[in-house]
């Protein structure tokens, strides 16, 4: 296996930033995440369902939702809210879980929206190790680590 | 409810001693002496940060009782990477369907007159 040599590239790789822009006003996109009845049309991919959508919608809520695949197979997602800022920034666990409740690996999204000429800017932020990114702010002794861990990573 | 994992790697890495330590094992194994040396800690005050990157399954040690080196692992951290690449997809097909719905409930709110 080729081994990826830029410290950038595998730093880049541990958080996946995705914008879009929405021809909607920013209240209403905001409510298609945060409001059951609006979510189950949209979340997932094509051909996927929601049949279950459990919403406690506030800080350190949780929501548990049930994927159904377009071959009928189940899956869990679960998290909790950790920063709700209505209509402009929504931030919460996510991880994949088993039937019984068990989560899988863990991350944190950050979604932000933004008014753009009349519609809206969203932009979806997902990392590993969020939380200790903010925790450590620009702290050069943590992206000298960062910067080692990516090159023995590189190695490996 | 036991800690999720990304608390328990979060907590392993949020304390500049961890860091330094796994800073200095990202160069290759070593022993808690020799990762010690730097540092102006006892052993055992070493030993106990390194049980909590070693329970987030970010380093391993040895099994030999003389000699236990510290090792990094790369299983945690890859995982992660794998997964996020997953991700991408999910999301921009989500975000489709969204714009559709967007669309909908606006044309709709539209034929209902202005109502909020």
């Amino acid at each position: 296996m080729a081994a990826r040599s830029s410290v950038a590239t595998v730093t880049t790789e541990r958080e996946l930033v995705i914008m879009r822009i929405f021809d909607a006003p920013r209240p209403l996109v905001f409510k298609a995440w945060t409001e059951p009845e609006h979510l189950v049309h949209w979340w997932g991919p094509k051909g996927f369902t929601l049949p279950t959508c459990t919403m406690d919608f506030r800080l350190g809520g949780a929501y548990r939702f049930r994927m159904r695949g377009p071959g009928g197979d189940d899956h869990w997602l679960q998290g909790v809210y950790r920063e709700i800022v209505e209509p402009e920034r929504l931030v919460f666990t996510y991880a994949w879980a088993d039937a019984e409740g068990k989560p899988g690996h863990e991350t944190l999204v950050t979604v932000t929206f933004a008014e753009y000429n009349g519609k809206t800017k969203l932009t979806l932020h997902q990392a590993v190790f969020e939380s200790v990114a903010v925790y450590n702010d620009h702290e050069s002794g943590w992206t000298a680590c960062l910067d080692r861990l990516a090159a023995y990573l590189a190695k490996a | 409810m036991a800690p999720d994992s990304l608390s328990i790697t979060s907590a392993a890495l949020a304390d500049p001693t961890r860091r330094a330590l796994l800073e200095r094992l990202a160069q290759g194994e070593a022993s808690v002496g020799e990762l010690a040396g730097p540092f102006d800690m006892s052993l055992p005050a070493i030993s106990q940060h390194l049980k909590v990157p070693e329970t987030a399954g970010l380093m391993v040690r040895g099994c030999d009782a003389q000699w236990r080196p510290c090792q990094l692992t790369v299983g945690p951290r890859k995982d992660a990477t794998d997964w996020l690449e997953h991700c991408r997809p999910f999301w921009e097909q989500s975000f489709d369907r969204l714009a559709e719905y967007l669309h909908r409930v606006q044309r709709k709110e539209k034929k209902h007159g202005r109502k909020k």
